[in-house]
């Protein structure tokens, strides 16, 4: 049951009504919509049978007068607030413009004024936003490619805030400390190991994967040094993560010795799939493939685009993937759910094909369980009985490295991606 | 004349039909889902199923076909699978700036490459040929890519001149075009050269010269005409090139043309955005070589197409 709050105006001056929330549901939900991120809305009764044709209406949602409003779960889920505050839950007016897409209708506090594609966004600001008009007047959002492009604009102080490229993070360490902003990002850096292929089968064999590999140097080196080595796959962020937890460990001897206990003496031929899109993470696997050299597992690099890549993966072909998983929603449910629970194989994140009932009910436990306390725990224990059946190669949990100019005042990183409003910033003009 | 372009007009028709045959067989040959880029990095598996009957994927190929080229006889290009948008205006919108950068470059190229080409023709081996012959080497050998960062570092982050990226006015475009037109300058003023030192060691240029012309004249009315055929040609090629958009120019300067808009549409597997956007290219490209056709009979009147 949710309150709307009241006297509350989307930019087109229309009022925000609990009939809105319920008409942008079923739009995103609608199958005419063609919308391909639905998942976040079927825990509401009925919302996947009228997401599929097969109902008129969601049976879940209940509009009760114009500023309250019941949602019905197909059973307790004590993240589904967070669910609604994810992009595909944003509410629309009740009949939105045909051109939605490219003119986009809201109650936050900047609106859509331009929009060049491939070039620029231009937002004003909502002065009747109800958590206060925002400090700037407007926000222009360029689209700039090119990070070694990026950097110049910053430099050439046309860009107020950027994400530090990579090439320039030890330089700008040095010559602009001040000016930079680091904060752990809800984000896991990671080998996915196919638990279903070969002797990948075998958690020695992944055990001694994990061994072998020498995470802190290849961090420092090759990601310059942005990140937290990852124990875990829950960032430290995040309730449930548990950073005392002991790591596997640079250990060559003790992963051989695993190795050959799994019966592979004479080594491991396996293939690791990696994407020329992501620079940076492309660099780590070819470091790891020369640390893995070291114990007999010799590993064949697979270079594909990003789309061929997750296609393979998702198929189950693909005998190790580097892969960066993004939080939707901070929370550690975001990081079990989606990359071990089994009904998530393949295309709902579990690409390591990991699948333990224990782990299972475990996590469907934690999803029901509404005190906090006791799902942290819960937490903790998955991240822990998972890690040691070492599904991963894991890798870091990367920190997000920004810089913004000195004019600039007012903004700060937020904890999420869609945690930004930027009602504080504010450029002051010398 | 009107005849050669009608008749070469309509022989772009089963060109265009080619390369929409080739551009559907490889797409549906190389990996990589649409669907996969539409449902995001977590999905279910309803949705995915639902999305690819909606989209006919399922369908035999044949008959996927069929239906593309029906609708693009209808002038449809269809729509975007990811932002749902109709192709053809995304084309329309990033049309004009590739052909705004195409020309800039085509210009600057056209202007520096043949003049530095006839004037180390006027005395080759001399100061002003070593230099434009090192200029072109330069041109023709540093990566694109890197020459681009070099401009920016140097005229829009040291000196503060230009904007490093971006599109807007006048200044937006002297980078980018620098950049997209230093290999043709190179290659042109290369070209010209060579044509001119042809040229200028023929009969008809001696008797120019002993009838008493300038030499202004010589080399200019009589020589640099005769030199041009080779130079058109190389014109006509990097013109059809550029205005089919630059995916390396465009996305160092955030420049919003056609390669960019290309270059995601493969990375996202929109299969109507690369189709759409690999006819229409194909249309400009095949129009570019017939004006160069048409303007080789006017430069050169020994020509003729019949």
């Amino acid at each position: 049951m949710f309150h709307l709050r009241p006297g509350i105006k989307f930019h087109d001056g229309t009022p925000l009504t609990a009939a809105a929330v319920r008409a942008s549901m079923l739009r995103v939900l609608s199958p005419a919509t063609r919308g391909g991120r639905p998942w976040p809305l079927y825990p509401i009764a009925g919302a996947e049978a009228y997401a599929a044709g097969h109902a008129g209406d969601v049976s879940g949602i209940t509009v009760l007068g114009d500023s309250a409003l019941g949602f019905t779960l197909t059973e307790p889920l004590a993240i589904f607030p967070k669910f609604l505050a994810m992009p595909v839950a944003s509410v629309v007016p009740a009949a939105p413009p045909a051109d939605l897409a490219e003119r986009p209708v809201g109650t936050g506090p900047w609106r859509l004024v331009a929009w060049q594609h491939d070039d620029y966004l231009l937002f004003a600001r909502n002065p009747d936003y109800w958590g206060g008009a925002p400090a700037g007047d407007t926000v222009l959002v360029r689209i700039v490619p090119e990070p070694l492009t990026r950097a110049a604009e910053f430099e050439a102080g046309r860009l107020s805030v950027i994400e530090v490229p990579f090439g320039e993070t030890a330089r700008w360490r040095r010559e602009r400390p001040g000016q930079l902003l680091e904060k752990p990002a809800l984000r896991v850096v990671y080998v996915a190991l196919n638990n279903r292929r070969g002797p990948l089968r075998d958690p020695r064999v992944r055990q001694a994967i994990n061994h072998a590999v020498n995470v802190p140097e290849i961090l420092a080196t090759v990601y310059g040094g942005r990140g937290v080595l990852a124990h875990g796959a829950i960032p430290p962020g995040l309730a449930g993560s548990d950073t005392t937890r002991r790591g596997y460990g640079y250990d060559p001897a003790a992963a051989r010795a695993l190795i050959t206990a799994a019966g592979y003496a004479g080594g491991i031929d396996v293939r690791l799939w990696r994407t020329g899109t992501n620079v940076e993470l492309s660099r780590v696997a070819q470091a790891i493939q020369a640390q893995l050299a070291g114990v007999g597992v010799r590993v064949e690099l697979v270079e594909r685009d990003a789309s061929s890549q997750r296609e393979a993966a998702r198929k189950g072909e693909a005998d190790m993937v580097i892969l960066d998983w993004w939080a939707d929603y901070p929370d550690a449910d975001n990081f079990l759910y989606p990359l071990f629970y089994s009904g998530s194989f393949g295309p709902g994140g579990n690409y390591a094909f990991y699948a333990d009932p224990g782990t299972d009910s475990l996590i469907l436990r934690a999803r029901r369980t509404t005190d906090d306390a006791a799902r942290t725990a819960l937490y903790r224990r998955i991240d822990e009985r998972v890690y040691r059946a070492a599904p991963w190669l894991y890798l870091w949990f990367p920190t997000d490295l920004w810089a913004r100019r000195p004019e600039l005042t007012g903004w700060d990183l937020p904890v999420i991606f869609n945690g930004q409003r930027w009602t504080r910033a504010q450029v002051k003009r010398p | 004349m009107i005849g050669l372009v009608g008749r070469r007009l309509l022989m772009t028709l089963p060109t265009l039909f080619g390369v929409l045959l080739v551009a559907f067989l490889l797409l549906n040959v190389a990996p990589g889902d649409p669907v996969a880029a539409m449902v995001g990095e977590r999905a279910d598996a309803a949705t995915i199923a639902r999305l690819r009957a909606d989209l006919h994927l399922d369908d035999p190929l044949p008959a996927q076909f069929g239906r593309y080229v029906w609708s693009v006889m209808h002038g449809d290009l269809g729509r975007s699978y990811i932002t749902q948008r109709p192709i053809a205006q995304d084309l329309a919108a990033r049309f004009p700036k590739t052909v705004q950068l195409a020309l800039a470059a085509m210009v600057l190229a056209a202007l520096c490459g043949i003049t530095l080409g006839v004037l180390s023709a006027i005395r080759p081996g001399g100061a002003v040929d070593r230099i434009a012959m090192l200029v072109s080497y330069l041109g023709v050998s540093f990566p694109v890519y890197w020459v681009g960062l070099l401009l920016i570092l140097l005229f829009a982050v040291a000196l503060r001149w230009l904007p490093p990226s971006g599109s807007g006015g006048f200044a937006y475009l002297v980078l980018p075009a620098l950049t997209l037109g230093m290999r043709s300058i190179a290659f042109l003023a290369r070209m010209t050269r060579a044509a001119m030192l042809d040229v200028l060691s023929s009969d008809f240029v001696r008797t120019a010269r002993a009838k008493g012309l300038s030499e202004a004249a010589v080399i200019l009315r009589h020589a640099f005409r005769n030199a041009l055929i080779p130079v058109i040609t190389v014109l006509g090629l990097d013109t059809g090139s550029y205005l089919t958009g630059s995916i390396l120019t465009e996305t160092i300067f955030g420049w919003p043309g056609l390669g960019r808009y290309v270059l995601s549409a493969i990375e996202k597997r929109d299969l109507p955005a690369i189709q759409g956007s690999i006819l229409f290219m194909s249309l400009v490209f095949l129009l570019v070589n017939l004006v160069t056709d048409v303007v080789y009979a006017k430069a050169d009147p020994r020509i003729a197409y019949d």
